[in-house]
């Protein structure tokens, strides 16, 4: 599990099939699907109340993308070249179409810690709204509680080939109160521009206290915002 | 490589800004065309009228100066109503055919500048007011443009009601006008370049293939080359059925005769808030390092009172240095002085801010860039891209059209004043879209983030609405904030239309146009 590890930061890639069932005139891909929508249109994510999570997302597959027929190799080369193979010949060597035997629910997400630690705390903060969408899934009728979620989780898992974490790998809290202090700071400088010394002094003075930099919890940006209030 | 350009074919404002030929007054009609049969034969009547490009001057292939010049432009509706073939029209460019006001959200035309605040003539879609065509009417003094309007007006009478003149266009005191007045600014009874916030306007403008120009002005206008020179650039960005910078024929309408030698025309009349303005100076110039004055150059990348370029007069010293050298300088050598430079020895930005309005619409070569070793320093480069201004060249845009308006008042941002802005350019989504969202609007590009165009950003109180002016990475001085800076330019209309060739103009007049 090497490869999903960079630093103290990992990635987490699930693929699970869904069952071709159907309800309400509707497969429950479609009814994934629809409730996935649904988490994009809320002014925050669920996913937002998971904690540890730098970014994450969800999409339905439904199948591997067909463009043209494939080439039939040394046939195709050889019916150019020469009219000897016939043409049943060289149809008869193309290999056939890929298909998936699902459809897939793709969960990824880039995490700060143990991915053991953030399966249990997604189950912990979210097990409702986790239950809407892989309800509908093959082996989901066995998770009823956190461990036997993580156990579902780790049979869907796959190993990345290639990980970069877009920011540093501290913990979320300790990114959402970095950019908090640089956000809050700009401010402060941009206000102070003109002060003398001492009155600088007395403003910085004041400015740390409001922001308190060693305390991560508060205040600070909270997870899933889209924008920053002026 | 030369190239001869068919001028007799081409209108005359693409490859003239009639203000800078002696045409200091201009009229901006707006038409709407209710029968396509009795349009098209309202057009013909016109199309001897219409100027075109052929040089000016008293040799034997000279065309005659006119003392009023008329130009045509038709919007995406206007060639509907003219009963253009469906597959030309659906041939256009979606920006094209969906109109300004449509694409709002793209030009930033929101708040204060969102279309319901235009003027009346731009909202009045129904009962045959929609707008269709631009006239525009400039004139060497006001008795050839009455004549010129009076003039054009009969014709439109004359066409019984296929063609109607659009009233709406608000003017001053709040009259609503059936015309758009547009004119140079005068100081102390003599013609200045000058627009409403003081600055000297109009200089720059893009040098291309086969413009009949003096060869030394593309230093500055053209492209910018790895060896110093300059090239002019390519006929296709500013003309259909040329080649482009891209060595490709630009996207243009079908059949090739109705697009060819013709090209987008973007109109748009900007308010100026002048009171905010001058307050703005005011407060955050009181405070400034080097003064007022230097500040109000930086938010332009020019001095007012002259245009010199802050990258060659970045202080009061060496701008008092460039003045005398002006003074003593000729023509050519002037504008040279004006035009023929590059942010090479800038790539900080401490003379020319970032966030400069010339920077932000032109930033010639400054994108070939990678981070310098100290905070804030940003170095050449060099060699990155095919050509230093690669990524400039393919935005570039005439600019035509002229102030309208009196400023004398300066106490109230209610007046009726600003500049009425025609930018041409073979492509509107690329190059003028392009650079109003993400270079005036956005600051990105330049490693400044949302940070927008000081004069032109669309700003509201819901962002943050100030810059910052660099300093030099290696110097003791530190960069400095300019603050709550208000909503400097309102738009209060605009669309975008297509210039036809006169070829075009003659085909589409004779209901010729066939695409298959």
């Amino acid at each position: 599990m090497n490869r999903n590890k960079s630093g103290n930061a990992y990635a987490l890639t699930m693929l699970c099939p869904i069952k071709p069932g159907v309800e309400g005139n509707r497969i429950y891909a479609d009814l994934i699907r629809d409730q996935l929508e649904s988490w994009n249109m809320a002014s925050v994510s669920p996913m937002s109340l998971v904690p540890n999570t730098y970014l994450c997302r969800f999409f339905v597959l439904d199948d591997i993308y067909t463009e043209s027929l494939p080439g039939a190799g040394i046939w195709d080369a050889l019916s150019d070249i020469r009219l000897i193979p016939s043409n049943e010949q060289r149809l008869a060597a193309l290999p056939h179409t890929d298909r998936l035997q699902s459809r897939y629910l793709v969960f990824t997400s880039n995490l700060h810690g143990d991915v053991d630690d953030y399966l249990h705390g997604m189950w912990q903060s979210i097990h409702v709204e986790i239950n809407t969408i892989w309800k509908y899934c093959y082996g989901f009728e066995n998770v009823n509680d956190e461990v036997s979620f993580v156990a579902y989780a780790k049979k869907c898992c796959l190993d990345t080939s290639l990980f970069f974490v877009g920011s540093n790998d501290d913990s979320l809290a300790a990114q959402l109160k970095a950019l908090y202090v640089k956000q809050e700071f700009s401010r402060f400088a941009q206000e102070t521009q003109d002060l003398s010394a001492s009155q600088l002094r007395l403003a910085y003075t004041a400015f740390m206290q409001h922001i308190k930099p060693r305390d991560v919890e508060q205040p600070t940006w909270m997870a899933g915002s889209t924008h920053v209030d002026l | 490589m030369t190239k001869a350009l068919d001028l007799c074919d081409i209108q005359g404002n693409v490859v003239r800004a009639y203000g800078r030929f002696g045409f200091p007054i201009a009229r901006y009609l707006l038409l709407n065309v209710s029968n396509g049969w009795g349009g098209r034969a309202w057009l013909t009547e016109m199309i001897p009228y219409v100027t075109n490009s052929a040089t000016w001057g008293t040799g034997p292939d000279d065309a005659k100066r006119p003392k009023a010049t008329l130009n045509i432009a038709i919007n995406h509706a206007g060639l509907s109503a003219l009963e253009l073939p469906l597959e030309s029209l659906n041939s256009f460019s979606t920006e094209f055919s969906m109109g300004m006001k449509k694409r709002k959200d793209i030009t930033g035309d929101v708040g204060a500048s969102s279309p319901e605040h235009w003027d009346p003539v731009w909202n009045d879609d129904a009962n045959h007011k929609a707008v269709h065509i631009l006239l525009t009417l400039n004139a060497i003094t006001p008795h050839a443009l009455e004549n010129q309007y009076q003039w054009v007006t009969e014709q439109i009478e004359g066409s019984k009601g296929a063609v109607t003149l659009l009233d709406g266009h608000r003017g001053p005191n709040g009259q609503l006008l059936p015309y758009q007045e547009a004119h140079i600014i005068f100081e102390n009874g003599l013609p200045t370049s000058k627009e409403h916030f003081g600055y000297t306007d109009g200089i720059g403008d893009p040098y291309f293939e086969g413009i009949q120009d003096a060869p030394e002005r593309v230093a500055g206008r053209g492209k910018q080359m790895s060896d110093g020179t300059w090239q002019p650039l390519a006929t296709g960005e500013f003309l259909h059925g040329h080649l482009d910078e891209a060595k490709e024929y630009p996207p243009a309408a079908a059949p090739i005769l109705l697009s060819r030698n013709g090209t987008y025309l973007v109109y748009r009349k900007l308010h100026q808030n002048v009171a905010s303005f001058d307050t703005l100076l005011a407060r955050e110039g009181a405070t400034y390092p080097g003064g007022a004055e230097l500040m109000a150059a930086k938010f332009v990348g020019r001095w007012r009172d002259n245009g010199a370029p802050l990258v060659n007069a970045h202080d009061a010293t060496s701008k008092l240095q460039w003045d005398a050298d002006f003074a003593k300088a000729s023509v050519d050598e002037k504008d040279a002085m004006l035009s023929n430079f590059t942010y090479d020895d800038d790539m900080s930005g401490a003379r020319c801010p970032l966030s400069g309005h010339m920077r932000r619409v032109n930033p010639r070569a400054s994108l070939e860039i990678k981070a310098g070793t100290c905070p804030g320093q940003f170095l050449r480069n060099e060699g990155a891209f095919d050509t230093p201004g690669a990524l400039a060249n393919r935005r570039r845009i005439l600019r035509r059209g002229l102030p309208y308006g009196d400023s004398a008042k300066r106490d109230t941002d209610q007046g009726d004043h600003g500049v009425i802005m025609m930018m041409l350019n073979a492509d509107i989504g690329r190059q003028y879209e392009f650079v109003q969202q993400q270079w005036v609007n956005y600051g990105n590009d330049f490693r400044e983030a949302n940070d927008k165009d000081v004069i032109l950003g669309n700003r509201s109180k819901h962002v943050p609405n100030s810059v910052i002016h660099q300093a030099d990475p290696e110097g003791d001085a530190p960069p400095r904030f300019v603050r709550n800076i208000p909503l400097l330019v309102e738009t209060r209309g605009g669309d975008y239309f297509f210039v036809p060739s006169l070829t075009a103009l003659r085909l589409i007049a004779r209901g010729l146009i066939d695409p298959t």
